[in-house]
């Protein structure tokens, strides 16, 4: 469980019926430059101008339930993100992607998204894998490279320290929808382990010697989230 | 005139290279981008503090609806980058650009800076030379933007006013339309002389255009000005007469980065009915004019259904002065309770009606309880005209602690006029009867263990123009570093209060900057030279390179900080801001005899400002 999902946990009124919206969202352009927690107000104040029949947090500062997948770092595309929201009465997709995408700034729209009554799972629980798509000058070659080694060590910066990580164990494998300027991989994410993109990028100018200035200037896109355990994927949206 | 558009691309290593990226990229709802056509007239809107304080400023968001009302004009928003992007961008030879349609700077029509503070000039200039602009006034040409400034500083704009070729005095909301439309039959006209446009623009009724003015000087004495035929002898304070019946902006830009207040804002009025004679604010706005409650209420509501904020803060200098208050807090809690949303009422005086109010308006914790008594002792709050005593402060502080605050701030000042160390002691009197006071009343109350929260913070006196304290002499660097350790020592004991300062070097020097003249341009564009930017930051502060560079010009604190007789030229006498000099000197004169003036709704004191024909004055 996340602060957030933890925080939805504390403050929900005992037998209080949740209705969840959950949806997935792509994020590009001036949006991505943004942290986690400022996505997530923008998300809030979106909800708010959307006029949804929202559940709220209880205590001093009520918020609206509000819950992501995986935290998006700032500079980070993606075309497949999941958000749940928590309303007091059932919403009907249409209609919520309808409303909110009328609501949300250039840049960050919801694709698809499904009502579940009363989810059994935490979404940031289900998280287990994540593929990813990162554009830079001769980049596939590089990634390649990497996976076709045992292991991949790099300095990783853990509770103030640096530590050495293998990082090939996250590594899953190469997308055959790669172009040698734009590299796609399937990787581990979620609670359990994660492999941000950054992070690889940074093993790749160490390791291959790839450019740094161009890994600095590479974009990232998240392509997908799935759930299930590899090789026996499955989407998110499926568990409920 | 500009006329090219370019279209600045920040490479994206750039932006994942510097703190905050989401600050440089615009994309938040509400914006504005509307596209660029022949003959419109550009402005940008210049905001010399990072976008987080900048968003948070409500002339900015009121002046950027007006100007991009009629379809011919457009407004769009740049903010100073932090140091990290400044190098960013100086290095990659990236100019400065709109966050609308990231245009460089230098190809707008108008540059309009928002002044709110002295300390942000040298930033002025960061902008300007990151944009491409010519930083002197005299150096520009036709392709260059005419480069103004508005807000409170504009009252004595003389250190900046090689760098401005107009500044606005007074409200902008007209006055800029006004400004813009001049330019825009310049355009139309095709015509190229732009020491004609500017005598021209010279001509609206608020509008002062310094190179128009050239200052004389005795010895080390400002002595008046030459005026250039056509410079009007007197520029004065444009006011908006009827709140009501101009636009508000109800849809403000909602940034998508954490900005420094999370809230939307709502103006309850402009002006102040109270006279502390130490205040600039009170006497610039003059006269009080207020909004109606149902125009507050149904604003209010649209702008929360506008932004999706949880939160609306009640901006004027003084809520508790509001008429309407009771009537508008109740319509908008009606209205927020159900929706999760709070209202935040800053500045309000004390009493029993506040503390029920600040306990319906908000969700959240009992929050801290703020008082400005500003000085230590009677004698010296009558000097300033603080119309607050200290039975009122206790009986409104017995009745909150009785309620369960139990975090107070005081806000005081040092080296007021008259002050001595009596006085000063004073401040530390007055934080332990408060702190004794807790005790008793929670004794009488039957005994809670809570600790007092009770923080006292001093800033110094700095006088400023169109105040009755504007001939002033203002302390010394020793003298108010001798206040504050005194004060200090006699706080140190008692661990229930807390004492913070203010920074004195950055006070002083904006003390100089506040009542400069001419000779201080040169001394600001080497500060900018010499790298000084963001000097509002007391990191980034450099005393001994000001000082260096004041002396490389013959220049002395003093020359700026000793003080005036009422006889004397004043640089800002060009500006005419409704309360006249006579008032001053009577109210400077009061002062000395201790003797306090009513306020405006108990007696109208005859400060000038009824000139205007419009709010308290007349009702
Ligand atoms: S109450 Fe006094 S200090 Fe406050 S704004 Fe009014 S005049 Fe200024
Ligand atoms: S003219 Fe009188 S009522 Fe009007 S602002 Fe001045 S003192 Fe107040």
């Amino acid at each position: 469980m996340n602060n957030e999902e933890r925080l939805k946990q504390m403050t929900r009124q005992q037998h209080q019926h949740e209705y969840v919206c959950r949806g997935v969202f792509e994020r590009k352009g001036a949006l991505s430059y943004i942290g986690h927690l400022d996505l997530k107000a923008v998300f809030e104040r979106a909800l708010r101008r959307a006029e949804l029949p929202l559940l709220y947090t209880q205590g001093f500062n009520p918020r609206p339930m509000l819950v992501f997948a995986l935290p998006l770092g700032v500079g980070l595309d993606t075309e497949g993100d999941y958000f749940d929201v928590s309303m007091e009465v059932p919403v009907e997709p249409e209609e919520y992607i309808r409303r909110i995408n009328e609501e949300l700034p250039d840049g960050l729209r919801v694709l698809s998204a499904v009502s579940i009554d009363e989810p059994k799972n935490s979404l940031m629980s289900v998280v287990t894998c994540a593929s990813y798509r990162i554009e830079a000058p001769g980049i596939t070659d590089a990634v390649l490279k990497v996976f076709g080694q045992e292991s991949v060590e790099t300095m990783k910066k853990s509770k103030g320290r640096e530590i050495k990580v293998d990082i090939r164990p996250l590594l899953i494998k190469p997308l055959t929808s790669s172009a040698p300027d734009a590299a796609e991989y399937m990787c581990y994410a979620g609670s359990q382990q994660n492999l941000r993109p950054d992070v690889l990028l940074k093993a790749l100018c160490e390791t291959q010697g790839y450019d740094e200035k161009a890994a600095l200037d590479a974009r990232i896109t998240r392509l997908a989230l799935y759930g299930g355990t590899y090789p026996d994927l499955t989407s998110i949206e499926g568990l409920l | 005139m500009s006329k090219k558009h370019t279209e600045v691309k920040v490479p994206h290593s750039v932006l994942m290279s510097v703190e905050s990226p989401g600050r440089y990229v615009g994309g938040e709802k509400n914006q504005i981008v509307k596209p660029i056509t022949e003959g419109m007239v550009r402005t940008v809107f210049c905001f010399p503090d990072i976008y987080e304080i900048g968003m948070s400023n409500l002339a900015l968001q009121i002046l950027y609806k007006v100007l991009n009302g009629p379809e011919w004009s457009s407004c769009e928003r740049a903010f100073s980058p932090w140091p990290d992007m400044d190098a960013k961008l100086r290095e990659n030879n990236i100019p400065l650009y709109s966050l609308e349609t990231k245009s460089p700077l230098n190809e707008f029509d108008v540059a309009a800076f928002s002044l709110g503070y002295e300390m942000c000039f040298t930033n002025v200039l960061q902008m300007l030379d990151l944009g491409g602009i010519p930083l002197l006034s005299k150096d520009r040409s036709e392709e260059d933007p005419i480069v103004v400034a508005g807000g409170p500083v504009t009252c004595n704009i003389e250190p900046m006013a090689d760098f401005f070729d107009a500044v606005f005095i007074g409200e902008g909301e007209e006055v800029d339309l006004e400004f813009t439309a001049v330019i825009k039959k310049y355009k139309d006209e095709g015509k190229k002389d732009r020491k004609a446009l500017l005598k021209e623009l010279a001509k609206i009724e608020g509008v002062y255009v310094p190179s128009l003015y050239t200052p004389k000087f005795e010895g080390r004495r400002f002595a008046g000005f030459d005026m250039e035929e056509g410079a009007p002898a007197s520029v004065k304070k444009r006011i908006i007469k009827d709140l009501d019946s101009v636009d508000y902006p109800t849809r403000p830009v909602v940034p998508n980065n954490n900005v420094i207040h999370d809230r939307a804002y709502l103006e309850l009025f402009r002006g102040c009915i109270r006279g502390c004679r130490f205040c600039q604010a009170g006497f610039l706005y003059r006269p009080v004019r207020e909004k109606s409650a149902k125009t507050l209420c149904e604003q209010g509501i649209a702008i929360m259904k506008n932004t999706g904020y949880d939160d609306l803060g009640m901006l004027s200098l003084s809520t508790s002065d509001y008429t309407g208050l009771p009537e508008l807090t109740d319509g908008l809690l009606e209205d927020f309770k159900p929706k999760h949303q709070s209202l935040s009422l800053p500045s309000l005086r004390i009493d029993n009606f506040a503390l029920e109010l600040m306990e319906k308006a908000s969700q959240t914790r009992k929050s801290g309880l703020t008082f400005a008594p500003e000085a230590g002792t009677q004698r010296l709050r009558d000097v300033i005209n603080k119309g607050i005593n200290e039975e009122d402060i206790m009986s409104a502080l017995k009745l909150a602690f009785a309620g369960g605050w139990s975090t107070v701030k005081l806000y005081f000042m040092l080296g007021l006029p008259t002050e001595t160390m009596e006085d000063v002691e004073g401040i530390a009197d007055l934080a332990i009867k408060i702190e004794k006071l807790y005790f008793d009343t929670m004794r009488e109350l039957g005994g809670k263990s809570r600790k007092p929260e009770i923080t006292v913070s001093t800033s110094m006196f700095i006088p400023k123009p169109f105040t009755p304290f504007q001939w002033e002499e203002q302390n010394t660097r020793e003298e108010f570093l001798e206040k504050q350790s005194h004060l200090r020592a006699l706080l140190k004991k008692h661990r229930n209060i807390r004492y913070i300062w203010h920074d004195v070097e950055t006070s002083c020097f904006e003390g100089i900057l506040a009542r400069g003249d001419r000779r201080l341009c040169p001394v600001i564009l080497d500060g900018y030279k010499e790298g000084n930017i963001f000097a509002a930051w007391d990191q980034f502060y450099k005393d001994e390179n000001w000082q260096a560079i004041l002396a490389r010009y013959d220049l002395k604190w003093e020359d700026f900080t000793k003080g005036w007789s009422t006889e004397d030229a004043l640089p800002w006498d060009v500006i005419d801001v409704g309360v006249t000099k006579a008032f001053l000197k009577r109210e400077r004169a009061k002062a000395y005899a201790e003797t306090i003036t009513e306020n405006c709704r108990s007696k109208c004191a005859g400060c000038g400002a009824a000139c205007y024909k419009a709010g308290i004055c007349y009702e």
